[in-house]
């Protein structure tokens, strides 16, 4: 309606350049992107082979907290909801998959899916509550949710195994450290189709809608209670299958592997990553997980200040810092600083989306996987 | 005051009294509105004219009175059930998903006509894939008849206010409704533009059969526009009647522009 010329900001005309750009490299050719994205997940499935077999169940662990990633990113980036209990889906899932492969006797892959549906059942528990309460009191009552499911559930001494630890013996064909490092990163990838698909259904779309203004999504017709729901449901789904996984690093897990820092650490690792954008949250997850780890090698090998001072202790204080960081210069996070690079391998030009830098960024409908 | 009598109406409130507190935003608020109509609201600010869209759509629940569609008592339903009913409403503040592009504002918006199941859309079953393919048919031609195809790749949190307020009438659009309840969607809009879009109103009717309910600050294209005008004051109905007998009102021009007024435009 309005003359988009007058538009004193700029914005406008910069945005009909964009339209303009991603028309363009539509039609160009597909070939370089392709070899690119080839050459991404060769460096990703080289990883297991060239890591230190010290560090490899650090590989593992990566993968597993980007399979935590994209399930936080359905909660938070997806529907707008808050999560800091989210080890709690972990836990539980974890414990079932130990329970089912130690006590049941299933086979790994049945064990994932008890996994899947125990968390799901978790989450429709918290679900049920959270379609009461939203910001603030949303994010207390998740953290009571995994207060209660850290002192109360994993206290349950023939599920968890008590003190003890419940042991989750790992697959035959995966036993080895390598092998199920490389399961891991399968599982991931996975999940990230499922989750590029999910954003191109109804359901997905509906979802994100919804995060954006409740009201307007009701008044298109979606159901909002149903749809946020869901959101928890699948969230609470891929963290089970995540906690299956978990267990089976160490072969042993117990209660004091899920408490309240774990929780904060997959939200900071969220946020960090780019919220609402799958790629971002994914990287997020991957720093969290190898950051520990990254310290104390740092500390071990730099005899200089400020190294000879840094250890995994520090990784809170990191957490923070770069929270921080994220929150003043990219609220998009790793997603908006890799913006151009993610634009191009999506098919859309080397370059940042100009409006495409709100925190909660959605992945749009799935036209840029 | 009761409501004319209309044959076969789509949408009518009978007593709609709704109260915040000390306040009694409504107080018996009746009007019906027959097939393929365009009905006027007008009022000063604070007349409860948003209140009485949001007590019709369900987003308030009215405290006495019941809102019938189609004949169909819908106070108690919710307002996404009214809505897969076929009352489409846009809001005062921009009804859109800000993160979206205007094309997927108009995908989601057909969220209640998608058939596929969510499997066969979460593995890409062809049959998806195709009805995929058609919601984005559509959205382009809704956006061709809003004559928005200019917008289709933009993105929200860019675009300027007035060209938001039409792309947010065209995601009403793609819903399918049946009734369209638009309220001031010519804030932020030049003369011009409003007597464009009062044709377009009216082309909604001819070619896609609707029903209109429209609030509009913008009283002389109401007045142009509609065949039927409610003035609500104070929360209550103070008059209803054809454009003219309305515009000629004494006492509606009182409640505009104040004491000595004796007619409208």
């Amino acid at each position: 309606m309005s003359d988009p010329d007058v538009d004193p900001t700029g914005l406008i005309h910069e945005e009909e350049v964009w339209v303009e750009e991603v028309h363009a490299a539509r039609r160009s050719s597909r070939l370089p992107r392709l070899l690119v994205l080839a050459l991404i997940a060769a460096v990703v499935l080289a990883i297991p082979q060239v890591v230190d077999v010290v560090y490899i169940n650090v590989v593992s662990r990566a993968a597993i907290y980007g399979i935590i990633a994209v399930s936080m990113n359905v909660l938070v980036g997806y529907a707008g909801q808050a999560s800091l209990g989210h080890a709690a889906f972990l836990g539980v899932g974890a414990f079932a998959s130990g329970y089912a492969l130690t006590d049941l006797g299933m086979p790994f892959g049945a064990a994932l899916v008890v996994a899947a549906l125990v968390g799901m059942a978790a989450a429709l528990v918290l679900g049920g509550v959270a379609l009461r309460v939203s910001g603030l009191y949303l994010a207390l009552v998740t953290i009571a949710f995994g207060l209660f499911a850290q002192e109360t559930l994993f206290n349950i001494r023939f599920l968890t195994g008590g003190g003890a630890g419940q042991t989750a013996p790992r697959p035959e064909l995966f036993s080895g450290p390598v092998a199920y490092a490389y399961l891991c990163i399968g599982v991931l990838g996975l999940v990230l189709l499922f989750d590029w698909r999910l954003t191109a259904t109804r359901a997905g779309r509906a979802i994100q809608a919804l995060r954006d203004d409740e009201r307007v999504a009701a008044s298109w017709g979606i159901d909002v209670t149903a749809h946020k729901l869901m959101a928890f449901i699948i969230s609470g789904g891929i963290a089970g299958i995540a906690g299956g996984l978990f267990a089976s690093i160490e072969q042993i897990v117990s209660k004091e592997d899920f408490g309240l820092s774990l929780s904060i650490t997959f939200l900071l690792m969220t946020v960090v990553g780019g919220a609402g954008n799958r790629w971002g949250v994914v990287q997020g997850g991957v720093l969290f997980a190898v950051l520990p780890t990254l310290l104390d090698r740092t500390h071990e090998n730099f005899h200089v200040f400020p190294f000879t001072e840094l250890t995994a202790t520090w990784e809170p204080a990191i957490g923070a810092i770069l929270l921080l960081l994220t929150l003043t210069m990219f609220p998009g996070g790793i997603a908006q600083q890799q913006g151009a690079l993610l634009s191009w391998l999506g098919g859309g030009p080397f370059k940042r989306d100009p409006d495409a830098h709100t925190p909660a960024q959605g992945g749009g409908m799935g036209a840029r996987p | 005051m009761p409501a004319p009598d209309v044959d076969d109406a789509v949408l009518e409130t009978d007593s709609v009294s709704i109260r915040f507190g000390g306040v009694q935003a409504l107080s018996d608020v009746s009007l019906k509105i027959g097939r393929g109509e365009i009905v006027g609201i007008l009022g000063p600010n604070g007349a409860g004219k948003t209140t009485l869209f949001n007590c019709v759509s369900g987003f308030y629940a009215p405290n006495r009175g019941r809102v019938r569609l189609f004949g169909e008592d819908v106070t108690d339903l919710k307002p996404e059930e009214r809505a897969q009913r076929g009352l489409g409403r846009t809001f005062q503040q921009v009804g859109l998903v800000r993160s979206f592009t205007v094309l997927e504002n108009l995908v989601v918006a057909q969220h209640a006509s998608v058939r596929s199941s969510g499997l066969a859309s979460i593995v890409g079953a062809p049959s998806a894939l195709r009805e995929e393919r058609l919601l984005r048919q559509r959205a382009d031609d809704v956006l061709e008849f809003m004559g928005l195809t200019a917008f289709r790749e933009r993105r929200i949190g860019g675009l300027p206010y007035g060209t938001l307020k039409m792309v947010e009438v065209a995601a009403v659009l793609a819903t399918d409704p049946s009734i369209l309840m638009l309220d001031e969607p010519l804030a932020g809009a030049s003369g011009e533009e409003g007597s464009a879009f009062c044709d377009r109103v009216e082309q909604m009717r001819s070619e896609l059969g609707l029903s209109i309910i429209l609030i509009e600050h913008h009283v002389p294209l109401v007045l142009r526009t509609s065949d039927y005008v409610y003035v609500l004051n104070f929360g209550a109905m103070l008059a209803q009647g054809l454009p003219d007998e309305v515009r000629d009102n004494a006492e509606v021009a009182e409640a505009y522009m104040g004491e000595g007024a004796s007619t409208l435009a």
